[in-house]
């Protein structure tokens, strides 16, 4: 029996039973039905038994259905598909774990920075920030760190999209919160700003490395390149590196827009595993 | 012999790893019906089922899916879209329920619409009886119900091939049984590859059988026809052989005994196991004599 008293109209009932009914007035019936029976009983008399069994098979399934978590709700809220925030939400890294270990981190690497206030840019802080997206495209998906990895090369969604859609995801996250981390230390002037193109650098270039080595190596590697590469310019007194000044930005613009063409030139190599991914030798024999 | 078109037609197919050959000029087709994968540890089942999904590729050989040339990125698409995989050991994430884990696998098959979607995952999880347990957690299902849920997953949207990579291991005896009963049923109207290496799961499920060892193709033919390699080689006695290929004791107290008889043997009907023995011995004995 409904609490409020209120039944649905038999016209209502009509248009139900004869599958013109559309959401959210669709959804608002079948609700009213899971709790009444007098209407169901109302229903069955008036409607094909094949549309009855429909309408509660598509009521099961609803009821049935995953509840979005914050973050997929916070997807939808933003103009998501509803199956591409599912996508997102099980990407390995997006977990609180994970978000919690880049706060930390960035809060530490800010307050060595501002604790060496003599340098003229924030070593500490530059230096680690464009490690952080690294590491989470890197864990993000490949073998042994996505369990349905497997799953996902077979499937026909293309491998590349999903690998996309989890290091924009993984991006947007280190990106707003090393944003936020670089507000904590205004005293630097815009060179604070300086991890954002390396950043894109080395995640684009482990990209365009893991078909090759798979994700965790090429990480690896581009992330020991990126510590030998500031090493080797920077002045530890100062902390200036001309990897941070105007010139070093541009060259590490290009570098990221070759490394995002170099990500296209591989992206077939992504459909299927790692190591046994590339196409058969061109002498392979004719079947009788 | 069915007259219709194979599904998988395999012509030579041959992968090398950098230390060995995993599959060696692997030639066979698949038909509607459910074809068992035997083979030892290492002998390749897995390599092979991973080619006909078309996770991996193959170094040289020819293989057409569903009519599809896998090595395009067209035929490929074509093969995943009708294809149903469970592979070995299958990995969840802990967190999803079984609803919410066959649901994220049905958006990777491209199933948008979340009504229709969440239809199809009721369906496939009413399918392997998993009606129940929609909304439990995969981490608090136990290993067959884990396994069955991996087994909905690779029904989603009535594939017409559907490939599983050792879906009984790790399975206790009721386990084994109730899952045997759903590839059985899950074989009928389309084809089903299974690698297994229990020849129980052949005896009780497939109609062909494919044995693999040490990547090469050692037969293929009906399970009846792999039981019958043994004919004549089998003996019951109170004795073991010592001359016998394998030879232990049963329940019974009495010896069963492959290859030369003992005093006093009397000859019994070979089983597959008996078969597939005979037929990897042989294999093995004609490795070490090259």
């Amino acid at each position: 029996m409904s609490s409020t008293g209120w039944h649905v109209p038999d016209e209502d009932l009509r248009r139900y039973a004869d599958r013109e009914a559309a959401p959210p007035w669709l959804w608002s019936v079948e609700a009213h039905l899971a709790a009444c029976p007098g209407c169901r009983h109302r229903l069955a008399d008036a409607a094909d038994p094949d549309v009855v069994r429909a309408g509660w098979s598509r009521l099961d399934a609803e009821m049935d259905a995953p509840r979005p978590g914050p973050l997929e709700s916070m997807l939808a809220r933003l103009g998501v598909p509803e199956h591409t925030a599912r996508l997102l939400a099980a990407t390995p890294v997006l977990r609180w774990s994970w978000l919690a270990a880049v706060a930390v981190t960035l809060a530490f690497a800010a307050t060595a920075a501002h604790l060496a206030q003599a340098m003229a840019a924030p070593l500490p802080f530059l230096a680690v920030a464009p490690l952080l997206p690294l590491v989470g495209v890197a864990v993000s998906f490949g073998p042994g760190v996505d369990p349905t990895y497997e799953l996902a090369v077979v499937a026909p969604l293309h491998t590349f999209r999903l690998l996309l859609l989890r290091c924009a995801a993984v991006l947007g996250t280190t990106t707003a919160l090393t944003a936020a981390a670089s507000l904590a230390l205004p005293g630097y002037g815009p060179v604070v700003l300086a991890w954002l193109l390396p950043a894109l650098v080395l995640t684009l270039l482990s990209l365009a490395l893991t078909p090759r080595f798979g994700p965790v190596t090429a990480a690896v590697g581009v992330g020991v390149g990126w510590a030998a590469l500031l090493a080797s310019t920077v002045r530890f007194d100062t902390g200036e590196s001309m990897l941070f000044a105007a010139g070093g930005q541009v060259v590490l613009a290009i570098g990221a827009v070759l490394a995002a063409v170099a990500v296209v030139k591989v992206r077939p190599a992504f459909e299927t595993s790692r190591h046994r991914g590339r196409a058969p030798r061109p002498e392979t024999r004719r079947a009788p | 012999m069915t007259a219709t078109a194979p599904t998988v037609r395999a012509f030579e197919l041959t992968l090398r790893y950098p230390r060995r050959t995993a599959l060696d000029g692997v030639s066979f087709t698949l038909h509607d019906g459910v074809t068992g994968l035997l083979g030892p540890n290492g002998a390749g089942k897995t390599t092979l089922l991973r080619i006909v999904a078309t996770a991996i590729a193959a170094d040289s050989g020819e293989l057409t899916t569903l009519g599809h040339d896998p090595r395009t990125v067209a035929g490929r698409l074509a093969v995943r879209r009708r294809l149903g995989y469970l592979p070995q050991s299958p990995g969840f994430h802990p967190n999803f329920t079984a609803f919410e884990f066959v649901d994220y696998v049905a958006i990777l098959k491209e199933l948008v619409p979340a009504r229709r979607r969440h239809e199809e995952v009721r369906r496939v999880l009413a399918t392997v009886g998993l009606d129940g347990e929609r909304g439990v957690k995969i981490k608090a299902l136990s290993g067959g119900m884990r396994q069955r849920v991996a087994l909905a997953a690779a029904l989603l949207g009535d594939p017409d091939l559907v490939v599983l990579d050792e879906p009984t291991v790790g399975l206790d005896p009721e386990q084994r049984m109730r899952f045997r009963e759903l590839v059985a049923e899950s074989g009928e109207g389309r084809t089903v590859l299974l690698s297994t290496h229990q020849t129980e799961d052949v005896m009780t499920v497939c109609q062909r059988v494919i044995v693999l060892d040490h990547g090469r193709s050692r037969f293929q033919g009906e399970p009846t026809e792999l039981a019958a390699l043994a004919q004549g080689r089998v003996w019951t006695s109170t004795v073991r052989s010592p001359g016998a290929l394998a030879a232990w004791r049963t329940g019974n107290g009495s010896y069963r005994n492959i290859g030369e008889p003992p005093a006093d043997a009397a000859l019994i009907e070979p089983t597959i196991e008996d078969g597939y023995l005979m037929l990897i011995d042989a294999a093995g004995t004609a490795k070490e004599a090259a």
